[in-house]
């Protein structure tokens, strides 16, 4: 089954970005063939849905990264690679048996562009086939055991690759096996080759920042655990410790403005998105559940040229969850400060009703923030399985400091009035000219 | 000092941008020409702060829309004319015959195209001159005309004898294009712009004429600024198609509106029709509205779409406090405002917002030359401020019940309103019940 997501959540997670900006995307594209970045690309569109094709890949990527190996082909060879494969015209076949004079003559001259192309073709991939061999030979049979195998037998599909200089012949022969008749087995090669390239740059960016590797569990039963997890693009960023269990499968999260609630929020979804790609995730130790998708909801953009509220685009949100959740499928759901758009009364009433039908759904893992601590409290004595977390925030006399430390419990921390002081609002306008006179 | 509407204001509004969809600036852009639309887009970046030259081109737009004329030109004619004049000519009259003669011949022998350009510009000029001289006798009435001024400079330019006598030519021959040519390129270069310019605003005052007409809008009375007042009667959104008008009024005794309602009542389309109908009143154009007058102001702010900056770091809350700095920087430093804030502070707890609303509303208020139409779901602020501050108006858009389904009067009422209907729009989506299926 596909591992599911929508759009709403990979832009508040950052996931792609706009083009060049801080996106996870970003931080991971560190290829160096064209063909590994698509392939990564990929990867990030279809994250995977079973722990063990999640926990291969990730062995795959720490094997590589452990033994330090790094890309064995110089990255000129693809840009050689990629027009000669792209040209399928019959017609530019080299012919072998043009022996002429004239033929030497004219590439003594210079040969005609489609030739050099050719050329320098075939020559790339001779040059990739027997780096291939030599990666293959130096390669121990670790967890990659099984894509050497698939590699060695193409590699045996094609003739071996010996020594010397290539002569017309052998080029004109090659480029007939290459391009036509083992076309789809140099492809599969160059797959391979993106993949190898893919893992090999995930591995590095593991180690210089220092991501661990997550292990994926059954899907069974819906755990979390995360230990110092953070928030990749923000600088000295403080980790956090979180578990959601089947016992605390709802996180309410209550906390100052500016305390680092939405942060938290995205840190925790990114390491869950990148943690089913089996990825490296920011954090200092990860397990988790294999889930069937993540959805979250934190910066929903009100309708308003649609005439849709905020309140009711939240409203339309929170079905399109429901709908989902009532498939009975295992989600991981985030809803950052649900029902701000609304008047108080509602929003605690709404929240209070949404957060206790999710506690429901034991077989999803929710986390929902919000600025209304009166609807924990009633929570707290309906549910048991919802763990309560805040933020804190330390008064410093009267500037207000951020810890970005999770707590257990609710708080009741309020700085609204008081950065609404430090910015001086009612001094500028306490002594502000009030007679009409300028 | 020109008119303060800063990128927030301008955005809620949805004021500017051509290509916006449902736009301001895309429902009065019916002009013609490009000048026009120059013209129009200056217009719409630079509003006027004189009440009289307000009210004098609100005459002119009114003068336009009785005579109920057609703009007589083709944007096809206007870009050849345009050309043509921009085509440039030696001071000389014999060397402009001898070019023109010269690209006439380069045409018969080498089927060189600059003659061909040079003949169908002075054509499509001499055929525009002959137009406006007929549109600009319509507009002579027994009468005097807000529009005469402008014109009057051009009266002594067709009375010339050399111009009357070339736009009386039937056929021109080739001598006859050679010594026009001149006499628009050289002779009367600089009319020939005033011309051009007299076309586009023609352009852009029938156009607008038009707009009013058919959206049925109105043209607003300014006063000078010492006044202090705003008042209009079926103020609308001028983008809606039968919307509900309703009466506004602002006083130097009332000069704050605390506005109720439920979600999707209609707040921020009513505040957003009064942004917008000052800011169009300021700029002397029709409004959407029966009648309405103002006094000139210094400027107007609008908070209804603050986007969180969260990429710089800010809260959704913090993006509000500083928009609310920027505003409270500029009442203090006793300008003329129009302030428009939309659900103060709603990105924050109720007790904050709570306090932050009324301290806010409070100090805001004392400010009797600025006018400030406050929205919030904090109806507890209402109640208290009813006893603090008597310079407050209530007013709210009702929801009524039927049965389940609310339905929206759009109807601005007076007093302070505790509908609530979130938790009805929940039920009615039926969101507890398909979760737990």
């Amino acid at each position: 089954m596909l591992f599911t997501t929508d759009k709403q959540t990979l832009d508040d997670l950052n996931i792609f970005g706009k083009h060049g900006g801080d996106s996870v995307y970003n931080i991971f594209n560190r290829t160096v063939t064209r063909g590994g970045a698509q392939l990564l690309e990929e990867m990030f569109r279809y994250p995977l849905s079973d722990e063990q094709a999640i926990n291969r890949r990730s062995g795959i990527i720490q094997y590589f990264a452990g033994a330090g190996t790094s890309f064995p082909f110089r990255s000129m060879l693809f840009d050689a690679v990629e027009p000669y494969l792209g040209n399928t015209d019959e017609r530019t076949k080299l012919s072998p048996d043009e022996h002429g004079i004239g033929r030497k003559l004219s590439h003594l001259i210079g040969k005609d562009v489609q030739t050099a192309v050719i050329y320098k073709g075939v020559e790339a991939i001779v040059e990739l086939l027997k780096g291939m061999q030599d990666f293959l030979l130096a390669t121990g049979d670790g967890i990659y055991s099984e894509e050497k195998t698939a590699i060695t037998g193409l590699l045996e599909e094609l003739p071996a690759m010996g020594g010397g200089r290539l002569t017309h012949d052998v080029v004109a022969a090659y480029d007939v096996l290459f391009r036509f008749r083992h076309r789809d087995v140099v492809q599969r090669l160059l797959r391979h080759i993106y993949q190898l390239d893919v893992y090999l740059s995930v591995g590095k960016v593991a180690a210089e920042r220092k991501f661990v590797f997550p292990l994926a569990l059954r899907p069974d039963k819906p755990v979390v655990i995360l230990e110092g997890v953070y928030h990749p693009h923000v600088p000295n960023a403080v980790g956090n410790t979180l578990r959601i269990t089947p016992d605390s499968n709802v996180i309410f999260l209550t906390g100052a403005n500016m305390a680092g609630k939405s942060t938290f929020m995205k840190s925790l979804g990114i390491a869950l998105f990148l943690a089913h790609m089996g990825f490296p995730v920011p954090a200092t130790r990860m397990e988790f559940s294999v889930l069937d998708g993540i959805y979250t909801t934190i910066n929903l953009p009100d309708n308003l040229g649609m005439g849709a509220s905020h309140f009711y685009a939240e409203v339309l949100r929170v079905k399109k969850m429901a709908h989902e959740l009532s498939q009975s499928r295992r989600f991981f759901i985030v809803f950052d400060e649900l029902f701000r758009g609304t008047n108080v009364k509602d929003a605690y009433e709404a929240t209070v009703a949404i957060t206790s039908a999710f506690a429901q759904k034991r077989n999803s893992l929710f986390v929902i923030s919000t600025h209304i601590i009166e609807a924990g409290d009633v929570l707290k004595e309906n549910w048991e399985n919802i763990g309560f977390k805040y933020l804190p925030t330390r008064m410093n006399g009267n500037t207000p400091v951020y810890t970005y430390t999770l707590q257990t419990g609710i708080t009741a921390d309020r700085h609204g009035m008081i950065i609404i002081n430090n910015e001086g609002i009612l001094d500028i306008l306490k002594q502000g000219n009030k007679s009409n006179v300028q | 000092m020109s008119f303060i509407a800063d990128k927030q204001t301008l955005e809620d509004l949805n004021l500017l941008g051509k290509y916006r969809p449902h736009s301001i600036f895309g429902i009065f852009h019916q002009v013609k020409t490009h000048g026009g639309g120059r013209l129009l887009e200056t217009m719409f970046n630079s509003p006027l702060t004189d009440a009289e030259a307000i009210n004098k081109r609100a005459g002119v737009f009114q003068y336009f829309q009785r005579l109920r004329l057609k703009f007589p030109f083709s944007a096809d004619t206007i870009g050849k004319v345009e050309n043509y004049v921009s085509m440039g000519a030696g001071s000389n009259a014999l060397a402009t015959m001898a070019v023109v003669i010269q690209k006439k011949l380069l045409s018969a022998f080498v089927r060189d195209e600059q003659y061909h350009l040079l003949y169908e510009g002075f054509l499509a000029t001499v055929e525009a001159l002959r137009r406006l001289a007929d549109f600009l006798r319509q507009l002579e009435g027994p009468m005097d005309h807000p529009y005469q001024e402008r014109i009057q400079d051009l009266k002594g330019f067709f009375a010339d004898r050399r111009l009357t006598e070339m736009l009386r030519e039937d056929k021109m021959s080739l001598l006859k294009v050679a010594k026009y040519d001149h006499l628009l390129k050289h002779t009367f270069r600089a009319e020939m712009e005033v011309i051009l310019e007299v076309i586009y605003e023609l352009d852009l005052y029938i156009s607008v004429a038009d707009v009013a007409r058919a959206r049925g809008l109105c043209y607003a009375a300014a006063y000078p600024k010492d006044h202090n007042i705003f008042r209009a009667a079926e103020l609308r959104h001028p983008g809606l198609d039968n919307a509900v008008g309703n009466p506004m009024s602002l006083y130097r005794e009332s000069n704050v509106v605390f506005l109720t309602g439920a979600n999707m009542a209609g707040k921020s389309t009513f505040m957003k029709s009064f942004g917008i109908a000052v800011y169009l009143a300021h700029m002397g154009f029709p409004v959407a509205a029966r009648e309405m007058e103002f006094s000139v102001r210094d400027g107007l702010y609008s908070s209804i779409n603050v986007p969180d900056n969260l990429n710089l770091g800010y809260s959704h809350f913090y993006a509000e406090v500083l928009r609310v700095k920027t505003v409270a920087e500029e009442v203090s430093r006793g300008r003329r405002l129009i302030v428009i804030f939309d659900e103060l502070f709603k990105g924050t707890n109720v007790k904050d917002a709570y306090d932050a609303t009324l301290a806010v509303t409070q100090a805001f208020s004392e400010y009797r030359n600025c006018s400030f139409i406050i929205s919030t779901h904090i109806i507890e602020v209402g109640e208290v401020l009813r006893g603090r501050a008597e310079n407050v108006q209530f007013a709210y858009l009702p929801t009524v019940m039927e049965g389940h389904l609310p339905r929206y009067t759009y109807r601005l009422t007076a007093g302070i309103t505790n509908d609530r209907h979130g938790m009805m729009i929940i039920e009615n989506e039926r969101i507890v019940e398909i979760i737990l299926q």
